[in-house]
């Protein structure tokens, strides 16, 4: 018995799969690479699967994590390129590692910061963006309202964003780089803070793409990748195969 | 971004697994393959992914794939001045050689035309010119060609596998001044420009004549050898949870119980069925291919197969241990069906399904329906005793012959039923429920009730009282079918060539999505009658004399007109058999 977890990619080609979709087609990509999947006791066998947070439906992101076990080990490249030789085109593991079987059942529990990468490209300048960013960081609160329908709540977004930060990465497109929380704790959805910047998102003008997963209780890490580095760190450091 | 305010935009994102890409430049002839209903729908339909795997195994010709827009795709279309696109390779429809659009049922006229609009095609094909792709259409629908024939160059009558290569290779060949000339060779390829209609009276009183030496009667196409057709093992596997969201192993093709109301019974004879070796080795590699998690052995009755048994026993010991199940979609009534069901279905399904269609033994007869009581109790008991404690009945209503004491048997049936299921169930009784749906009786053309007459709406809803009356109770669930479906559906699957003007007048009114209740108009359509000097009832309600030269005649779809009559006479004189 083992279990792996797996960084993939959500590229262009399949960010309009809904994630409920997306864990159906992975699931069926590792019946097909033949994986000898691990399956739940009862009923209706299931494979044991977790994946991290969702990215909201048009987002793209390369930092999903997803995780499996298998009732033999194998080698987590092996394993990578099994995988990727299955996986529909726009979906990608980068990266796979073999992590010790832990009986908690929510594997990604930990996960409660989210990276995301929004470009913007509806001519508005960088100056001003930076404006409308720091009114943002310096309200008291934000609040929103959610649920769209029925009973529809009120939820304050301020201590949920953690930081803003503006470059300019071409003649005509800005980015925003946000961290913001996420996770079963609370979270703030990024089309909440393009909305609050009031950045007219008709879909056209601003593109989201998740850079890094973070688990804030984990060690620092100054790896390029993100803070889901930090998180798998920790992870790791509990098990047989530490490096640090 | 268009796909951003769309309801769930992986319906036209395509690149799912096992979807074909090829280069399209280089081959002869290029198909788009439609299914006239929604995405989830299409993608479950066998028969498409059957001709477009058929079409994508040969070098020369290419298929991909459309499906009707839902309404808040078609008026971003719309707005936007877009063409309908393959899923593919994006290429606008109106650039193939071909558009082939399947026929699976009537209430999708409304949406073919939408198709072809949306693509920028003229919706007639004496409209269409030299450089618009040739529309061509098949499946279920193609039973009656008529209603739908302005809007073909050509529909091929019965199954597709063989004749669409032909008909591909017609396309290729031929100079477009000459290809409807060399379809109408091809066995099966109606083309209704070819023909002259004279009309006989009100209703699908018609004639349908062939001009300069095209075939006077169109015969169906049949596949003779299924183990040597082509059946494809790599079916696309798409993102979006479909209908049918499970990999399809076809067992068999046809019935060869002669209900008298079915017209898949008559089209799809005889029955043939696939080899348990051949069907190992394609489960085999459809479950290598696709990665599902539960195969589905889809017949008309898959308990018919003749060596099911030994079918089901050798899936479940290949697959069993890989958490893959194996599912039976269509169960007879009787014990042997339910056991076999429970023996080999991975997940505990909450309920199962039986059509007794008639409330009484002498309704089952007349209809041809052979189904025991004993039998149907005999499959409750098996089923509440392994665990079941739902089952659905489907009914019928305004069976030829059926008394207002037919109609109330019924409500008896289902009440001893729900005894008998009571006592089965002993301390768990409580969950059973016995959900009645009563569909209406749509008289199809090549069957023996072709001629009878629908009830009219009133008459229908008169029975669905007595219907409601006799099935109140604890456990009992009662539903059925829309009178005003029920009677376009019957108009049109009875119509002729001048319900084609009322099926565009009513899409120019607005009709899509008629199979989904929300969208479904039926002043619109009475309206869409009446504009062209046509009504509902004349097609839907009246009986037809067994004398009169029905509008379908000239499609030859298995049993012949005497036939059918003796069938009908001994069922509706004799009462039965």
């Amino acid at each position: 018995m083992a279990q792996f977890i797996c960084r993939y990619q959500k590229g262009e080609r399949v960010r309009w799969i809904s994630h409920l979709d997306l864990k159906r087609t992975l699931e069926r990509a590792m019946r097909r690479a033949g994986l000898p999947l691990e399956l739940t006791k009862g009923h209706n066998p299931r494979p044991k699967l977790s994946f991290g947070p969702p990215l909201p439906l048009g987002a793209t992101g390369d930092a999903e994590l997803l995780a499996l076990h298998l009732a033999e080990p194998l080698e987590p490249e092996g394993l990578k390129q099994l995988l990727n030789r299955q996986l529909p085109s726009g979906l990608e593991v980068l990266e796979a590692w073999r992590v010790p079987v832990h009986q908690k059942r929510e594997t990604f529990g930990q996960v409660d910061v989210a990276e995301y990468k929004i470009m913007v490209s509806n001519g508005l300048n960088e100056e001003e963006l930076g404006n409308r960013v720091s009114g943002l960081m310096e309200s008291e609160t934000l609040p929103v309202r959610r649920g769209g329908g029925r009973p529809e709540r009120e939820v304050d977004l301020r201590p949920l964003i953690i930081s803003l930060a503006v470059s300019r990465t071409g003649p005509h497109e800005i980015e925003l780089q946000a961290r913001l929380r996420t996770g079963s704790h609370g979270g703030a959805r990024p089309q909440e803070v393009v909305d609050l910047l009031d950045l007219n998102d008709d879909g056209r003008v601003v593109r989201y793409h998740r850079t890094g997963l973070y688990a804030s209780a984990g060690p620092p890490t100054q790896r390029r990748g993100g803070v889901w580095r930090r998180w798998t760190r920790a992870r790791r450091s509990r098990g047989k195969d530490s490096e640090s | 971004m268009l796909l951003s305010r769309v309801t769930k935009p992986a319906r036209y994102t395509n690149g799912e697994w096992n979807a074909v890409h090829r280069d399209t430049a280089s081959a002869r002839a290029r198909f788009a393959l439609v299914y006239p209903d929604v995405y989830e729908v299409g993608m479950s339909h066998l028969g498409l992914q059957i001709l477009y795997h058929t079409l994508n195994s040969t070098p020369d010709f290419v298929a991909e794939r459309a499906f009707a827009p839902w309404p808040d795709m078609e008026s971003e279309l719309r707005s936007r001045g877009l063409p309908l696109t393959s899923l593919e390779s994006r290429t606008p429809l109106r650039q193939f050689d071909a558009i082939g659009i399947t026929l699976p049922y009537e209430l999708t006229y409304a949406n073919v035309l939408n198709v072809l609009d949306l693509a920028g095609i003229p919706i007639r094909a004496s409209d269409r010119g030299p450089d618009d792709p040739l529309v061509i259409g098949g499946g279920p629908g193609a039973a009656n060609p008529e209603p739908m024939a302005d809007f073909f160059d050509a529909i091929l009558i019965g199954e597709g596998e063989d004749a669409i290569v032909e008909m591909a290779e017609a396309v290729a060949e031929a100079e477009r001044t000459d290809v409807l000339r060399r379809l109408a060779e091809i066995a099966g390829v109606y083309v209704p420009s070819f023909y002259e209609v004279s009309y006989e009276g009100v209703g699908p009183l018609a004639r349908v004549t062939p001009r300069d030496g095209a075939p006077p009667v169109i015969g169906r196409r049949i596949v003779e050898d299924l183990d040597a057709a082509p059946f494809p093992t790599r079916q696309i596997v798409p993102f979006l949870d479909t209908v049918h969201a499970r990999a399809t192993l076809e067992i068999m093709r046809g019935c060869a119980r002669g209900c008298r109301f079915c017209q898949a019974g008559t089209a799809y004879r005889p029955r043939r069925e696939r080899s348990v070796a051949a069907l190992l080795r394609q489960a085999d590699e459809l479950i290598a291919n696709t990665g599902y998690d539960e195969i589905s052995l889809l017949a008309f009755t898959s308990v018919d197969y003749g060596a099911i048994q030994e079918l089901a026993a050798r899936l479940v010991e290949r697959f069993g241990e890989r958490g893959i199940g194996v599912a039976l979609p269509s169960l007879r009534a009787d014990a042997f069906s339910v056991a076999l069901a429970n023996t080999i279905q991975k997940v505990r399904k909450t309920g199962l399904t039986f059509a007794p269609e008639a409330g009484t033994a002498r309704l089952r007869r007349a209809i041809g329906k052979q189904m025991e009581e004993d039998d149907l109790f005999a499959a409750a008991e098996a089923a509440f005793s392994s665990g079941w404690t739902r089952l659905k009945l489907y009914f019928m209503i305004g069976l030829p012959t059926e008394t207002d004491d037919d109609v109330a048997a019924i409500g008896d049936l289902v009440r001893r039923l729900v005894q008998f299921g009571r006592g089965v169930l002993g301390p768990r009784r409580n969950r059973l429920q016995i959900a009645v749906s009563a569909a209406t009786f749509v008289p199809k053309p090549h069957t023996p009730f072709q001629w009878v007459g629908q009830h009219a709406r009133d008459e229908l809803e008169r029975k669905h009282r007595i219907l409601q009356t006799a099935l109140r109770g604890r456990h009992i669930k009662l539903s059925w079918t829309d009178p005003g479906t029920s009677a376009l559906e019957a108009a049109v699957s009875r119509g002729d060539r001048r319900v084609g003007a009322a099926i565009e007048a009513a899409w120019r009114e607005g009709a899509r999505f008629d199979s989904w209740g929300e969208y479904f108009d039926f002043g619109r359509w009475e309206a869409a009658f009446s504009q062209k000097g046509l009504s509902i009832g004349d097609y839907a309600n009246s009986p037809l004399d067994y004398g009169a030269h029905l509008a379908w005649e000239h499609v030859s779809c298995g049993p012949d007109k005497s036939v059918l009559k003796a069938e009908a006479e001994r069922a509706i004189e004799g009462g039965g058999l």
